[in-house]
């Protein structure tokens, strides 16, 4: 059975120049070094037949194996099928007539970074390989050494120097070699392209990508099912490297191509924090090509990636769909992390809040319509750590007057 | 002056196998044009007509060169590393 599934990819397609090319350890297109993405031969699947498999699946991302370029491996962390809910709390103080949260900030690791690892640690384990390693902005070293701890692999981590604390300390928990890295994300990511060329390890944001960026997909795929098998109207994604706002875009595709789901249009919009923000800024420059940042400088460092690896690809999906795009200031971000948790009891890190205060910022512009069914992504979780600390009062001696006193508010 | 360019193992088969090759070049045109010269199946990935491409990112001394002035001075540079593009978790 498991043989069966990934049976339905035909090779890998460069998206650059379309050359359809073998699927062997490749990463990048032979002819032109441009990105390369797992082809599938959907047509002879019939969407009765493909949903009722799905739907007996595993309550994992797993259950989409059909549309995935692995096959579920024996040992692995039990990703996805995250909550997707109604906001109707923050919708009202946002603006926006029905909304939902995509919560995937529930997944084992604490991030959406759990869903990709998985496809890239299944696709290490098809190929043999004993070590798995990424460049990190610090949510995929924690998700590559929980999916390594689980699979009996060993990993390499390499993050900025400046990564939180929290995110570096549960990696090295999860038993990965932690290697902290003077300089940005964009020097880390660097110094790993340079190893992954010499070791035979499975970097999974390089060599593995192909298969990597695939598992961003399930988002929307999960989205989909738990709206009944129908597209939302419009989702608003938080940019870092654009693999998980244009596969979205492939899911959208696979699943309208496969009659999942009704051919109906969904509007991906782009969210980046202003101190990072090449994506979005192409965007509202008249969808221009996008230009790197040098030097990242934002509260929301999970999204501090100055030269995205799917950003002009993630401008053409956003304009495709007929989206649009904001970039939000530090203080935005933390405002708008305090107002999802405040209304919606969601704690995020602060790429959820670039995300709430973005869609903060479309409801204004009067960018979604009326009763247009809009899901946020919310990709990482705030027990992480959160790099702001929050206004409390001196602690109180153990006596019902002296709280009284200090919190009038209570209203004896 | 002289200048080593590391070859990433995708590229090696338009670089007769080499892992490294020598170049001259004393500003980011030089490296350009030599490129063009010397290595014209490398050149034709590497270089999008008169500038740097897409696909490939190019680092001098660890410095992305989307990031140097075009008349920066390579003459005390040493290494030229090529990278698929590739950015991002």
């Amino acid at each position: 059975m498991t043989t069966m599934l990934t049976e339905r990819i035909i090779g890998l397609r460069c998206r650059s120049c379309s050359l359809l090319q073998p699927r062997d350890e490749r990463y990048v297109c032979e002819r032109c070094l441009g990105a390369v993405e797992p082809e599938y031969d959907l047509a002879s699947l019939a969407a009765s037949d493909l949903r009722s498999r799905i739907e007996q699946g595993p309550r994992t991302l797993w259950r989409y194996a059909p549309l995935l370029p692995c096959a579920e491996p024996v040992q692995g962390l039990a990703v996805g099928w995250t909550p997707l809910v109604r906001a109707p709390r923050l919708g009202a103080a946002l603006g926006v007539d029905d909304l939902w949260l995509k919560d995937d900030s529930r997944n084992p690791s604490l991030s959406f970074k759990d869903r990709p690892v998985s496809l890239a640690t299944a696709r290490a384990q098809e190929l043999g390989l004993d070590t798995i390693a990424c460049a990190s902005t610090g949510n995929l070293a924690g998700a590559v050494a929980a999916a390594a701890a689980r699979a009996g692999l060993r990993a390499f981590v390499f993050v900025p120097e400046t990564t939180e604390a929290s995110k570096v300390a549960a990696a090295a928990w999860y038993g990965a070699t932690v290697v902290r890295v003077r300089g940005n994300y964009d020097r880390v990511n660097r110094m790993c392209g340079t190893l992954a060329d010499d070791l035979r390890w499975g970097f999974v944001n390089f060599t593995l990508r192909p298969y990597y960026a695939e598992g961003s997909k399930t988002l929307l795929f999960e989205i989909a099912e738990q709206l009944g098998w129908r597209l939302p109207d419009h989702v608003v994604i938080p940019v870092g490297s654009g693999a998980l706002l244009t596969r979205t875009a492939t899911a959208i595709a696979q699943l309208v191509g496969t009659g999942l789901v009704p051919d109906a249009p969904c509007r991906i919009s782009a969210a980046q924090p202003a101190g990072c923000a090449p994506v979005t800024d192409a965007v509202q420059d008249g969808w221009r090509a996008v230009s790197a940042v040098r030097s990242p400088d934002t509260l929301a460092r999970s999204l501090a990636i100055g030269a995205p690896a799917d950003g002009d690809a993630s401008v053409d999906v956003v304009k495709r769909s007929g989206g649009a795009a904001a970039s939000v200031s530090d203080a935005e971000i933390s405002d708008a992390c305090g107002l999802l948790a405040r209304t919606e009891g969601a704690l995020v890190e602060p790429a959820g809040g670039v995300v709430v205060a973005t869609a903060r910022a479309l409801a204004r512009r009067g960018v979604f319509a009326r009763d247009e069914r809009v899901v946020l992504y919310l990709t990482g979780n705030g027990h992480k750590g959160f790099p702001l600390e929050p206004e409390l009062r001196e602690p109180v001696d153990a006596d019902p007057d002296a709280f009284v006193a200090a919190y009038p508010e209570a209203g004896r | 002056m002289s200048l080593t360019i590391r070859i990433p193992t995708p590229l090696r088969e338009r670089a007769g196998g080499a892992r490294t090759l020598p170049i001259d070049a004393t500003t980011l045109a030089d490296l350009r044009r030599g490129l063009a010269d010397r290595y014209p199946e490398l050149a034709a990935v590497v270089l999008d007509g008169d500038a740097f491409g897409p696909a490939v990112s190019v680092f001098v001394d660890g410095e992305d060169v989307r990031f140097l002035p075009e008349d920066a001075d390579l003459r005390s540079a040493r290494l030229v590393e090529l990278l698929p593009a590739m950015s991002g978790g």
